[in-house]
């Protein structure tokens, strides 16, 4: 069953061009949509809620044009923007409603969903507070919330982790993860960060420069990201080369070592090998480097 | 089976298979939630003051009218002068609660929230200018309604002035409708509140000051004609001319004396452009701000 599908899909802005001849197709469950900051990915929603029009090519949503049918897709698709659209004065709950209100969905029917969806994005007694006051955390489930609340087929999540601390971040990738498997809803879910997406998603499609890198289901990317961020305070080359020595492969990238885990081996060896030179560990981190660092090591496929 | 009291069940994730309404549904919400908004219900006791404030002060000339007629048995106010002479708060009114209706949606970006639903962006502006269009005619209504009540209460000697109430609320909608459109596309120009509140002001006083300075300038002329043209300049007093004088024949606002002949149909007309350039101007703009 094809959820979404893209055909030639071009869209140019007066200074770039944004998305260039794309073509894909997506399944149901989540997907994760990964590209670089300015690689096409908000532009690519945005049409597929039929609210930019393509330069060239065409999309299809739940079997629906967006040229033609953007109204009907927009009443069973859901959206999170990447960016701030709360109003501060407002609680949750009210905000939510009128969200819901504003899909079609008649008040009271909306209420219920509404302190529904409230509580399975995680917000209890402080959905009835005004948002202004809402930690970043907060805003997210309440950006979420909405996008949930009419009960869609489909949601669009532009950047949903972004701006969260590890926690938070962790948090919203197991909600994303529910919303695809457990309440049956698809999902697309955008990111800059390959690492964090391949946690959750059954498929995920890569571009840059608005132009189709891969698509391809998870398992073939997940050899590729196995990689743990090591930063030490310093002795970050003295850490390299023992490594090295152990034979593990090392990159430097900035202020911090990229290591590929080439067995559950590789940690202990890390572990042992910090302890051993004595370092200050400030970093440890699995599979979160950015898209370009997975393209520049070779494809072995 | 006997469950423990107490214990809260977690019942897992619940379809929706009830009515999905259209347009108008959604549409309508929009415009109750902003009219609501625009009085300050549902907000902070904060934003409530300067709403209701208002509406109390509109509503004394109503209440001593009302107390004029009670105590030493003389007529009150007339109908169709109300909204010119109370035009100052009517004004205060549109510019501090237009910006509410539109620049927090930009501010804080909610536009793209609401396009991501089947509304379009003519469905959007609609909402907004119903709700600003409604709340306008409440604050004129409800006093003109309040001061014919008074009046078929005491029921003074002489007839009741069922014709000129009727012409006054007929004005109210043409004084909602025109001051809600200028009202809203002005404030949509920007995000912030305060420059909305300006600007609104700041045009209202212009109008009224050229149009007063023309007036006096023309008639210490001689030019009593042309004078009469200048009361056009004025919102004010194009509804009262083109809806109660030109429509319904009343007599116009005291001390005033519009222009002869076509004078009623420009009223009209420039009643009707200041419409549509509002319109025109609207959609232009949320158009730009949703290709954002
Ligand atoms: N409304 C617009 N006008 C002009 N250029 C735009 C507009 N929207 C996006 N772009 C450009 O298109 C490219 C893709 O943008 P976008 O889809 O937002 O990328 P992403 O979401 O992947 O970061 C960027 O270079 C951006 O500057
Ligand atoms: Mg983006």
């Amino acid at each position: 069953m094809t959820i979404l599908a893209t055909e030639g899909l071009t869209r140019r802005f007066p200074r770039v061009t944004a998305l260039d001849q794309l073509t894909v197709t997506v399944g149901p469950g989540v997907t994760g949509l990964v590209g670089a900051n300015g690689a096409g990915k908000s532009t690519l929603i945005k049409i597929l809620l039929g609210l930019l029009e393509p330069s060239a090519g065409r999309a299809q949503v739940l079997g629906m044009d967006t040229a033609t049918k953007g109204a009907e897709i927009r009443r069973i698709v859901g959206y999170m923007p990447e960016h701030d659209c709360l109003p501060p004065d407002l609680s949750a709950t009210e905000f939510t409603v009128h969200m819901a209100q504003m899909s079609g969905l008649p008040r009271t029917a909306a209420r219920e969903r509404a302190a529904d969806v409230l509580r399975h994005v995680g917000l209890y007694e402080e959905r009835y507070r005004a948002m202004g006051g809402y930690s970043t955390g907060m805003k997210q489930r309440v950006k979420l919330a909405q996008a949930l609340v009419h009960d869609p087929r489909l949601v669009l999540l532009d950047e949903p982790t972004n701006g969260l601390d590890p926690q938070g971040r962790d948090e919203m990738l197991a909600l994303i993860r529910r919303i695809g498997s457990e309440f049956g809803i698809s999902v697309l879910v955008t990111s800059h960060l390959l690492g964090e997406l391949e946690r959750v998603c059954d498929h995920v499609i890569v571009i840059d420069g608005g132009k189709l890198l891969r698509s391809s289901a998870i398992g073939e990317f997940t050899q590729q990201t196995q990689t743990v961020t090591v930063e030490v305070e310093e002795g970050q080359d003295a850490l390299a080369a023992r490594l090295g020595e152990l034979g593990e492969t090392v990159t430097p990238h900035g202020r911090m070592l990229l290591v590929h885990v080439r067995a559950p081996e590789t940690f202990d060896v890390l572990r042992d090998a910090v302890c051993e030179l004595d370092l200050c560990l400030v970093r440890l981190e699995q599979g979160r480097q950015r898209i370009e660092d997975v393209f520049r090591e070779p494809v072995n496929v | 089976m006997s469950e423990p009291t107490g214990v809260i069940h977690d019942i897992g994730y619940r379809h929706y298979d009830g009515a999905r309404l259209g347009r108008g549904h959604a549409t309508a919400a929009l415009a109750v939630h902003s009219l609501r908004g625009i009085f300050g219900l549902g907000r902070t006791a904060r934003s409530k003051i300067i709403p209701f404030v208002l509406v109390g002060v509109m509503l004394l000339p109503a209440v001593v009218s009302i107390a004029i007629m009670a105590l030493i048995k003389q007529e009150g106010m007339r109908y169709t002068e109300y909204a010119v002479i109370m035009q100052a708060v009517l004004a205060i009114f549109l510019a501090s609660q237009s910006p509410y209706a539109v620049a927090p949606d930009l501010r804080f970006r909610v536009l793209p929230l609401y396009l991501s639903r089947p509304v379009t962006l003519w469905d959007y502006v609609g909402a907004k200018l119903a709700a600003m269009t409604a709340a306008m005619f409440l604050l004129l209504a409800v006093p003109l309604t309040v001061l014919f009540v008074g009046e078929v209460v005491i029921d003074l000697p002489g007839d009741t002035h069922t014709v000129e109430y009727l012409t006054s609320m007929a004005g109210a909608a043409g004084y909602a409708l025109l001051l809600a459109c200028l009202g809203i596309a002005v404030a949509s120009f920007t995000p912030r509140r305060g420059l909305g509140v300006a600007s609104v002001i700041a045009l209202y006083l212009l109008a009224s000051a050229v149009s007063t300075v023309l007036f006096g300038v023309l008639e210490s002329m001689g030019d009593d004609a042309a004078a009469a043209w200048a009361w056009l300049i004025n919102p004010f007093f194009v509804v009262d001319a083109a809806v109660h004088v030109g429509i319904f024949g009343a007599t116009p606002a005291s001390n005033v004396i519009y222009p002869p002949g076509a004078g009623s149909l420009v009223a009209g007309v420039i009643m009707i452009a200041l419409i549509g350039l509002s319109v025109t101007a609207l959609i232009a703009r949320y158009r730009k701000a949703a290709s954002r």
